[in-house]
């Protein structure tokens, strides 16, 4: 086993902000390819697996991640290897890995052009921050007179730099709360959102909020696209939102109680550790909870049901959440 | 083993031992032999009761009125008339033939009354009477899967998997057995020796969706068989296949859809299941045993009450799975606990749709409502390219005597028509995923299955 370490590279890479997570980690396991020593095939997968779950260990969204892994796992274990020689097939493969990598990088484009033809003058919203979704904005902005609202997305409040980069290009653009969205429901068009994956019931992973948007606009009536590269497409199935992998027993936990120490002295010690003003004055001073501790309790995508969703816009075509996932069927299943 | 005796004449069809090579093969001295054998039958059973002479018409004719049936006329007291149309009539001279201990005379009995029942049915009367297996056996059929037919007739061998391996297993002693005709081939002939031993078994019982998968994958492996094949070494071949398609389709699918729905299954669950599932069993009692802690609601409901026998496996063992057991009507109290629906299937058509045992679809309309997800767990195997809407298109009717045997329903007035549907189809909106040997897949994309698989048939 060589000594390569994977999460650099893939942090690396990552730099690049044309890169998405997904085709970072599939650049990072053709690097872990070129430094593996390995000498047949099964050393290989198992050396790029084992990469792959160091990855997924490291990234901050491990789903998109794990999509573009296992997509790449999917291609070595398939690929045809009948070369003679071993270190040829692993140049081809880092190969194809690296081509691939840059023709997936030409995928947003024919994405907005997919998705342009959806867009009529009027009023968009969206969530987040994605690329994918701002190049469509862009292009539509060339020839239509949009205007974008734009949610904060707490906790990462990255709505902002949509709404600072579509300013910047001379969209009309404004921020709005995560919780005005249904106000604003009935003044826009249609929503569009990127995502972090498409998984195979159809549905959406997205940053959180997503969800609510779709069931507001389903409720208001009006579209919801999605936009997604189709290296996010993602052999998973979620039933619901606690059987996301990124669900975790901290996320919606409740804090220990603060108002522990108002109990009789002589029951429990527990309270000693409880912060002073608490301590002081329980009732009047309102327990200080910070934004970290926040958005640590608090999930960072949720999952959007697939009848939640009008359409995909993808680099295979447009497709229903029903196509999706025969699409998937059809990519693995095989 | 039951093989049937009393009711017929042995043909000399049947009374030919079973594997015998047909006649044109034998030597003089065989045909000799077996011609005596005929005739010494023949004189005993001339010695026999006289009502004979009154039995062979009745056959002749393919439609057994009650009264000509011998059986009924000498083991049960009063012979119910046979054109009366009252057929409450019918059905307590049936129910007294069927207490009558005689198998033989009590199911014949049945099949009578089935038949006139079926005039009764108004709307359902398309469904088709189950017509318990008649005692006549037609041709040359192998004692094994006249044994098997009445397994299935009487409900003893009824689950979609399990009639379909019992059904292979029987095919393999049965292509043992076989010897190919001279001038012939295997590969062209075994087939037509098989169909009639198809054509008895459906006699029994409807063909399963699982059952016709099978004789057409084995339809195929046969007429591929080289004709050049040593015979006893295509019969091996065949039965190789067989093996290979019970283990490959059925035994490791169901491993994969343990591990598959397991992956599903989390800490605390709340497990709801309907009736039994031989695949649901499996998957509840292997997320048992890796120690997570579940427990189960079985929901279960009359004719068959099968969740009984469920319930029995789950809590019988050295560590028994925490389960409640309860009927149809309190689904919606006990649905607020529920964290997932876990049910099995008979088969699963191209547009979703999901064919199971009768209550099924209620289970997961009602789980829908409360937005439970609903897993239907089934072997790619069970695919039907079909298409069906609704369950009134094509069903089966529990017969009379399996019914019986769970539930009393005496004192019923003759007037009320008994209907008793053992499946219905589950909507593809109701279910959230169909667990699969080739993952969870959502119902809208199972048509997709196939072609992924590279299959041009299941």
């Amino acid at each position: 086993m060589s000594s390569f370490d994977i999460c650099p590279a893939f942090a690396r890479i990552l730099q690049n902000r044309e890169v998405s997570p997904p085709l970072a980690a599939i650049l990072a396991l053709t690097e872990l390819i070129r430094h593996e020593d390995a000498g047949t095939m099964f050393e290989l997968v198992q050396a790029v697996e084992e990469g792959a779950a160091a990855l997924k260990k490291h990234a901050s969204n491990p789903i998109s991640v794990d999509a573009g892994c296992s997509l790449f796992i999917a291609f070595v274990t398939l690929f045809p290897h009948d070369s003679a020689n071993f270190s040829d097939l692993k140049k081809e493969l880092i190969r194809q890995g690296q081509v691939y990598a840059a023709e997936a990088l030409a995928y947003r484009q024919k994405i907005a052009e997919l998705a342009f033809g959806f867009i009529k003058d009027g009023s968009i919203l969206t969530h987040s921050y994605s690329r994918v979704v701002m190049q469509a904005l862009l292009l539509a902005h060339k020839r239509k007179r949009i205007s974008v609202f734009v949610t904060e997305a707490r906790p990462r409040g990255l709505g902002i730099k949509t709404a600072e980069a579509l300013t910047a290009a001379g969209v009309p653009a404004t921020v709005i709360l995560d919780s005005a969205v249904a106000y604003v429901m009935d003044k826009v068009d249609f929503v569009l959102v990127g995502s972090e994956a498409v998984v195979e019931s159809g549905g959406l992973v997205n940053a959180v909020g997503s969800n609510q948007i779709a069931i507001i606009a389903r409720a208001a009536n009006k579209p919801f696209y999605a936009l997604a590269e189709s290296y996010k497409f993602h052999r998973l199935f979620p039933l619901s939102q606690y059987d996301l992998p990124s669900h975790n027993s901290k996320i919606l936990s409740f804090p220990r109680p603060l108002l522990a120490d108002r109990r009789p002295p002589n029951q429990s010690s527990s309270s000693t550790e409880s912060t002073a003003p608490t301590s002081d004055q329980p009732d009047l001073i309102p327990p200080r909870i910070t934004q970290e501790q926040i958005s640590q309790n608090n999930p960072d995508v949720d999952y959007t049901r697939p009848d939640l969703i009008t359409l995909v816009f993808s680099d295979v075509g447009s497709l229903t959440p029903e196509g999706v996932s025969q699409y998937l069927v059809g990519m693995f299943a095989g | 083993m039951p093989v049937p005796t009393i009711a017929d004449p042995p043909q000399p069809a049947s009374a030919k031992p079973q594997g015998q090579p047909s006649q044109k093969s034998m030597t003089k001295a065989e045909r000799r032999e077996l011609q005596e054998r005929q005739r010494a039958a023949k004189a005993a059973l001339k010695g026999q009761p006289q009502q004979q002479g009154k039995k062979d018409p009745s056959q002749g004719k393919q439609q057994p009125s009650v009264g000509g049936t011998p059986g009924a006329q000498t083991k049960t007291k009063p012979p119910p008339t046979p054109q009366k149309k009252a057929f409450g009539g019918d059905i307590q001279g049936a129910r007294q033939a069927s207490a009558s201990k005689d198998t033989g005379t009590g199911v014949i009995a049945e099949d009578a009354m089935a038949k006139q029942v079926s005039h009764g049915l108004r709307i359902f009367s398309h469904f088709g009477q189950p017509k318990p297996v008649s005692h006549t056996v037609k041709g040359d059929i192998h004692p094994e899967i006249i044994r098997l037919a009445l397994l299935f007739s009487e409900f003893k061998i009824s689950g979609a998997n399990a009639r379909c391996i019992a059904m292979l297993t029987a095919f393999k002693q049965v292509i043992q057995d076989y010897t190919t005709p001279s001038h012939n081939t295997l590969s062209r002939h075994l087939m037509t020796h098989l169909s009639p031993q198809i054509t008895h078994l459906v006699s029994a019982r409807p063909m399963s969706v699982t059952m016709g998968n099978a004789i057409r994958e084995l339809k195929v492996e046969i007429s591929n068989m080289d004709i050049d094949m040593v015979e006893q070494d295509a019969k091996d071949a065949l039965c190789l296949k067989i093996d290979n398609y019970i283990r490959d389709r059925i035994i490791i699918a169901d491993e994969v859809i343990e591990e598959n729905a397991g992956n599903k299954i989390k800490d605390g669950d709340v497990i709801l299941t309907y009736a039994k599932s031989s695949v649901v069993e499996k998957v509840l009692l292997a997320a048992h045993s890796e120690r997570k802690k579940i427990s189960v609601i079985i929901i279960d409901s009359k004719p068959l009450l099968e969740g009984k026998v469920l319930l029995k496996s789950l809590t019988s063992g050295p560590s028994p799975i925490p389960c409640t057991y309860a009927l149809l009507p309190a689904l919606p109290s006990l649905l607020n606990q529920v964290s997932m629906v876990l049910v099995g299937a008979h088969a699963l058509f191209s547009n979703g749709a999901v064919y199971s045992r009768a209550g099924t679809a209620m289970v997961s309309m009602m789980a829908k409502a409360r937005n439970v997800p609903v897993l239907v767990c089934c072997e790619t195997y069970k695919f039907s390219d079909g298409v069906m809407v609704d369950g009134f298109s094509k069903n089966e009717l529990a017969p009379t005597t399996v019914i019986q045997k769970y539930t009393h329903l005496e004192n019923l007035p003759s007037s009320i028509e008994k209907l008793n549907p053992l499946y219905d189809l589950t909507p593809p909106t109701y279910i959230t995923a169909v667990v699969t040997e080739v993952g969870l897949i959502p119902p809208s994309s199972i048509s997709s299955i196939p072609l992924a698989l590279g299959k041009t048939s299941l």
